[in-house]
């Protein structure tokens, strides 16, 4: 807050206007954000010069933030849901209502019967509050989150690799790196700023690698732009690999200090010869040549990753490949190099982090290490839980089964954001108890016997974790309306009702910080005042880098060496036929995040995409004879939907693309259920569709007027996926 | 009329003696060290001014809202959201925003909304000392000094060789009626006449501390000689993420959309204003579909249309522009001001 | 002072007419119109809850029916949708007149060719009504295109015109070849075989085909400052302050929506470099 903000200079009225510095809600980038507030609202939105991110930028949705905390549509009381409605109730009736009922459970069925998901989207101070009420209070590691399906492989691939899976250097190191290598990613739509930073930095003379299927923006603007065919990842990354050891391009001094595994990995990348690779990947022989000559050559080159590495089948081996040619290369522990996954929500780095995972404590401390159980469990003065815990999914399936009592979920969308509709409600019914804390009355919300009223992130202090693993922190600009409580607040409070008050008994958000950090090593040097000093810090900040790690694995790696891991080319579970003959893929717009419920309530950035829409390459929309923005019928072997096309070079002739943010036209309709069977990665990224010309005069219908018109015919799930 | 010249030897005596009759706002830096325009500022504090603390967020907001209410519809009749606000002083305005709203005084001279602020408002200017970062406001006539049409009172450091931040000189001129009334009850000794032509001379030597900006008069001549080429603004525009941070920061920046905002519990309807921008895609489309500026490349050229183009002179008597270099820090995809002027010069000059 | 709330008034009744096309009156709600209204000015429609959007007159307001007037408007958008499913008593908003109409001054004693295109019959309507009410009927001549003979609008006002005047009408699909195809391919044959000489141009409709008539009426050397075209743009404000409707300097509310066609051919050569694709005149 302003100094200024808490003074008020005699005979004048409270200041009207304060603002304060927050951290962006939307992606991972962590840009600063000043919010105006007038009259307990958020009025304005402000760019920060002084923010080490943002540096006085934001994109169209920092900009409309104000729009997406929308008192109008908040809950704003407790809710009981009595003979199917929900009934207005006071915090100490639903928070005995609910003590009372989890009580009971965990007496019938064990501890193991009930069960948190955490969210994303909320503070890390929630967070290491919601696992601690799972593992302290519950007494069960049955604590999940939503991070499953964005880059669930990149924690899973480079665990294996390098053993640890966030982004190995920071957003500053665009700036100083010669080559800047981004695969499947596409950040000036998706991380607005970190893609500006790469803009600026080639046109400061950094030379840009692009490998997508799609011509992005930053591939218009490349020195080298890779248009592999949909799903040929490991075979072009392989092929790299190949030229660059067949060349003697590979950091032998990297490898012999640092690797293990070249001997395997040589011998199997050698099955991925030029000729034979330029063709599977429908890429120019003396393209992939040049990418590989300059990305090892590079003294320093940093490499970016998205969900068009991750969201395949091949997800995690796709990650392993993208890692292979970084340490090949020795592009890594350094300023300037590394591999990046560009993480999606504003907090999925700080719920990892915080140990809303069933098999992990805060700072990746394992639950099954007998050890780290005993020092919570002195450090918490109780006894933890024991048993290994259940993933989301897992709670789902045991809820099916009847082995599953209770969930309380806070700010998650699951029966519409999950891969399997009809299992996640199938699962939520056969609960006995569902507790939503939500900010509004989402699909999920409405299946729920309790509901309770959340704060924002504007109406809350605390911290965010960006994809840089920098801890920023999070000021409250108003107060929460209504009843609505802060996260923790609510868990602290339930305990209390469960007689365990005791274990959670912070007066603040400072003091769960102050607590994680004592049990986290990773975290051991950090304070609040810290964050404020340097306005965040990144993790590990510990006495052997009091001010935090910019830049990982500069002199090792968490697992000693890190692994060469031979991958194969897989092929995507579904590929065009005669029946349907078009490859689609998704995609985000810079205009909006996730499933749009913040975005879309800007009028400024709902004109901007009106309908849902599909891109199409002009050539292929003429052959079909439709004309821009006609509407048209989409239908793969999973589902049916209605839209409206864009022209777009952008895309190959042959590909198709949708953003997934629509309700109204939900991308996942269609998009194949396939996973990546290590991480339940679902491939969104490719599958086949065929498309019919809608009559000319017709709008679009929703997926909802199509479901209700068409209930016999077409397979019900409307499931809207929200990958990040 | 004719300005008077007044010696102040303290701006804290200004302060505390405008604090008595308006609400004070001044620049001030928070712990992020972040500095804005705030709001009934302690009278105690010091004010920031000059091309050090130039705001991201110019002084735009004060009279064209982010974000306002118009007027409410009840079901019957339609009544209008008065802004309700008390006499306030923005002290310590530079030249290059005082410009701006001076500019934007005339665009909004018929808007009962912005008047309604307009009015209320003292816009006490200071001189600025040197260049700022991004700013080149002399070509475009918009500082480094305030122009006496352009604020109420000006004020100018008079013993600027002084390092050790003790500045204790300062020129003050009455510039406007509203602010000979502003500083009635307050003792002022008349400064010497040859002061105006003192600050002349400091005028010149702080144009002498301002970079070769020859690139951005250069430019502002191919734009208007149509001599750059549509591939150009194509080039330019792929950089465009359409975030509408320059609109935003751009202190002549005015236009907006409205939208009704439902409110469920009193079944009314209130239509809000919020800044729009040309830059969208949307910012022109028909609800037909059809969009007159559907090309990137043609909203990037407009927006420089609109800022340089001479068609706009004889409306306002200058360019859209002052100078303030805003867009260049804010805009992501690197194509501010000061790029573009010099990508262009760079471009045409082949 | 600009006065942005707009008054009430109310939907005295509407009547589908045209495709997708509907035929409003309304009613000024305790408010009279104090400056006359130009046909081709236009107002601003407020339907609560869904925004703002201009529209023009199809009737001027009637000082004998509690000022009454008629607006043709097409659902093509989330406000019209709105507007579509209210009934007859519904309050709206209404700010106007706007922007410059017609030069109905100009066309005293002069020989008047009118040519509309779809709901481009809309604002020229009331032009149609004062040149008769003028006594100008036998030299004036209309020529109305549209798609196809459903998505003709104005049904009962054509037939009056019909009854006074010289009034052709040409589609793009239909059954009577003599008709068929745009209205710019018909106006020499039309001209020359009812030998008329227009001395003025009024044109309104999709750009394409006012700037189609525009090139055919120059061919026919009628000078292009006595064609005058009325465009069409997205506007929040109707008061030149929005800024959504620029065309180069000018704000089409303030400075048109009505221009002659030498301004326009000036105006689009500062608009910009992107004239041979996405011009003033070019569709997308």
């Amino acid at each position: 807050m302003h100094e200024s903000a808490a003074v008020s200079p005699q005979n004048k009225p409270a200041m009207s206007k304060t603002i304060v510095n927050s951290i962006c809600p939307f992606c991972g980038v962590g840009c600063g954000i000043g919010l105006v507030t007038e009259k307990g609202q958020v009025t304005e939105v402000q760019a920060l010069r002084n923010h080490p991110i943002s540096q006085g930028q934001l994109c169209s949705k920092g900009w409309n933030t104000a729009f997406g905390i929308n008192p109008r549509d908040r809950i704003t009381h407790p809710l009981i849901k009595q003979e199917g409605q929900f009934v207005k109730v006071g915090w100490p009736q639903a928070l005995a209502h609910i003590a009372d009922k989890l009580t009971g459970y965990i007496r019938g069925y064990g501890a193991d019967s009930v069960g948190v998901i955490s969210s994303a989207r909320a503070t890390n101070e929630d967070n290491y509050a919601a696992q601690k009420f799972a593992r302290a209070v519950l007494k069960t590691n049955n604590i999940d989150h939503c991070a499953r399906i964005c880059h669930s492989p990149s924690v899973a691939g480079l665990k294996q690799t390098l053993g640890s899976g966030a982004m190995t250097n920071s957003i500053d190191d665009v700036d100083k790196a010669e080559v800047i290598l981004v695969i499947g990613a596409d950040p000036t739509e998706n991380h607005a700023i970190i893609g500006g930073r790469i803009m600026g930095a080639k046109l400061r003379g950094s030379k840009l690698i692009v490998i997508d299927p799609r011509v992005t923006r930053l591939a218009q603007v490349a020195d080298l732009h890779l248009q592999l065919k949909l799903g040929s990842n490991i075979a072009l990354l392989n092929g790299l690999v190949n030229i660059i050891l067949q060349q003697g391009w590979q950091n032998t001094e990297f490898l012999s200090k640092r690797c293990e595994g070249l001997v395997e990995l040589q011998a199997q990348v050698a099955n991925y010869p030029l000729d034979e690779v330029a063709k599977v990947c429908g890429v120019k022989g003396e393209d992939l040549v040049a990418a590989a000559k300059l990305y090892s050559q590079a003294n320093t080159a940093f490499l970016a990753y998205g969900m068009g590495i991750t969201q395949f089948v091949s997800g995690t081996n796709n990650v392993i490949a993208v890692s292979n040619l970084a340490l090949v290369c020795g592009q890594i522990g350094r300023q300037g190099t590394g591999i990046n996954p560009l993480r999606g929500q504003n907090n999925v780095q700080g719920a990892c982090d915080m140990g809303c995972l069933p098999n992990v404590y805060p700072d990746y401390q394992s639950a099954a290490d007998e050890r780290v159980r005993a020092k919570f469990a002195k450090a918490w003065h109780t006894l933890v839980a024991i048993e290994p815990g259940l993933t989301s999914l897992g709670m789902s399936n045991q809820a099916r089964k009847g082995k599953f009592r209770s969930q309380i979920i806070f700010g998650e969308d699951p029966v519409v954001t999950d891969p399997d509709q009809n299992k996640v409600a199938q699962g939520i019914k056969a609960l006995d108890m569902l507790v939503v804390v939500e900010l509004s009355m989402t699909e999920t919300a409405k299946m729920a016997d309790v509901v309770l009223p959340a704060a924002c992130f504007a109406e809350k202090e605390g911290t965010f974790t960006n994809c840089e693993r920098r801890v920023q922190l999070v000021r409250q600009a108003i107060a929460p309306p209504f009843e609505a409580k802060v996260d923790w607040k609510i868990l602290a409070e339930l305990a209390d009702f469960m007689g365990m008050g005791a274990l959670m008994p912070w007066q603040n958000s400072e003091q769960i910080f102050v607590e994680m950090a004592n049990l986290s090593p990773s975290f051991s040097g950090m304070s609040y005042a810290l964050l404020e000093q340097q306005q965040g810090v990144q993790w590990p900040c510990n006495e052997a880098q009091p001010m935090g790690s910019p830049c990982l694995h500069g002199h090792t790696f968490p697992i000693g060496k890190a692994r060469l891991i031979p991958v194969e080319q897989t092929p995507t579970a579904e590929s065009p036929d005669r029946q349907y003959p078009f490859w689609l893929t998704t995609n985000r717009l810079h205009y909006h995040y996730g499933c749009g419920s913040m975005t879309r309530q800007s009028p400024l950035l709902e004109r901007e995409t009106p309908d849902g829409l599909l891109f199409i390459h002009p050539q292929d929309a003429r052959d079909l004879g439709l004309v821009d923005h006609q509407a048209v019928g989409v239908r793969s072997r999973r589902g049916y939907l209605e839209t409206r096309i864009i022209y777009s070079e952008q895309l190959a002739p042959g590909l198709l693309s949708m953003p997934y943010h629509f309700k109204e036209a939900p991308s996942n309709q269609l998009t194949n259920d396939a996973m990546d069977l290590l991480t339940e990665m679902p491939e969104l990224k490719a599958c086949a569709v065929n498309l019919q010309a809608l009559d000319a005069n017709r709008q679009p219908r929703s997926i909802g007027e199509i479901i209700e018109a068409n209930q016999q015919i077409l397979p019900l799930v409307a499931g809207t996926r929200t990958a990040l | 009329m004719s300005n008077q010249l007044f010696v102040l030897n303290e701006l804290a005596l200004l302060q505390k003696h405008l604090a008595k009759h308006y609400e004070l706002y001044q620049i001030v830096r928070d712990p992020q060290g972040e500095e804005a325009w705030q709001e009934n500022v302690p009278v105690d504090t010091l004010p920031l001014y000059g091309e050090a603390h130039l705001p991201l967020a110019s002084a735009k907001g004060f009279f064209f809202a982010q974000n306002e209410g118009l007027y409410k519809f009840d079901g019957e009749t339609f009544t209008t959201i008065k802004p309700k606000l008390s006499p306030r002083a923005l002290f310590g305005v530079q030249a290059c925003d005082l410009t701006a709203i001076f500019y934007q005084d005339q665009f909004f001279k018929d808007d009962p909304y912005y008047q309604a602020r307009r009015e209320q408002s003292l816009l006490v200017g200071i001189d600025c000392s040197g260049p700022c970062e991004k700013g080149f406001c002399p070509i475009v006539n918009a500082g480094p000094q305030v122009a006496t049409d352009h604020a109420d009172l000006i004020l100018s450091n008079f013993n600027q060789e002084q390092q050790d931040g003790l500045e204790t000189t300062w020129l003050l001129i009455a510039a406007s009626n509203k602010g000979v009334d502003s500083l009635q009850g307050l003792k002022l000794e008349k400064a010497p006449d040859n002061w105006r032509h003192l600050r002349s001379e400091f005028k010149e030597q702080v144009l002498a501390k301002f970079a070769d900006f020859t690139y951005i008069n250069t430019s502002i001549e191919y734009i208007n000689d149509g001599l750059v080429p549509p591939e150009l603004w194509e080039e330019l525009s792929v950089r465009c993420l359409a975030c509408s941070g320059c609109t935003n920061l751009c202190p002549t920046c005015s236009c907006y959309a409205t939208s009704d905002q439902t409110d469920s519990e009193s079944n009314s309807q209130t239509t809000v204003r919020f800044w729009d921008s040309c830059q969208f895609d949307g910012f022109q489309r028909e609800a037909s579909g059809h969009n007159p500026s559907h090309l990137a490349a043609q909203r990037t050229e407009r927006f420089w249309f609109h800022k340089f183009s001479d068609d706009y002179l004889p409306e306002f008597g200058r360019y859209g522009c002052v100078g303030c270099g805003r867009c260049e820090q804010t805009c992501p995809g690197s194509i501010g001001v000061h790029t573009v002027m010099r990508k262009i010069e760079q471009q045409c000059c082949n | 002072m600009l006065q942005l709330t707009p008054q009430p008034m109310c939907i005295v009744d509407s009547y589908d007419d045209g495709q997708d096309a509907k035929h409003f009156t309304f009613e000024p709600l305790g408010f009279v119109h104090e400056t006359p209204i130009q046909t081709g000015q236009f107002f601003m429609l407020s339907v609560p809850g869904a925004g703002q959007a201009p529209f023009t007159y199809t009737s001027l307001p009637n000082t004998n029916s509690k000022g009454r007037f008629v607006a043709l408007i097409r659902n093509v958008g989330k406000l019209t949708n709105a507007l579509f499913k209210l009934k007859s008593g519904a309050v709206l908003g209404y700010n106007g007149p706007f922007g410059r109409g017609w030069p109905v001054a100009k066309l005293q004693e002069k020989e008047v060719l009118i040519v509309a295109g779809g709901c481009g019959l809309a604002p020229l309507a009331a032009t149609i009504d004062y040149l008769i009410d003028a006594g100008q009927a036998q030299t004036t001549t209309v020529i109305y295109g549209a798609g196809e003979a459903r998505s003709q609008v104005l049904k009962d006002e054509r037939a009056y015109w019909k009854s006074k005047l010289l009034m052709h009408e040409v589609m793009l699909v239909g059954n009577q070849i003599k008709n068929l195809g745009t209205p710019s391919e018909h106006i020499a044959q039309v001209l020359a075989d009812h030998d008329r000489q227009p001395q003025i141009v009024l044109t309104c409709g999709p750009q394409a085909m006012m700037k189609s008539v525009a090139d055919t009426c120059v061919n026919l050397v009628i000078g292009s400052e006595e064609i005058w075209l009325s465009l069409e743009k997205r506007m929040s404000c109707g008061v030149g302050l929005c800024g959504h409707c620029y065309l180069a300097d000018q704000l089409l509310c303030t400075q048109g929506p009505t221009y002659r066609y030498d301004e326009l051919l000036e105006l689009e050569n500062k608009t910009s470099q992107f004239r041979p694709h996405t011009g003033l005149f070019s569709y997308c």
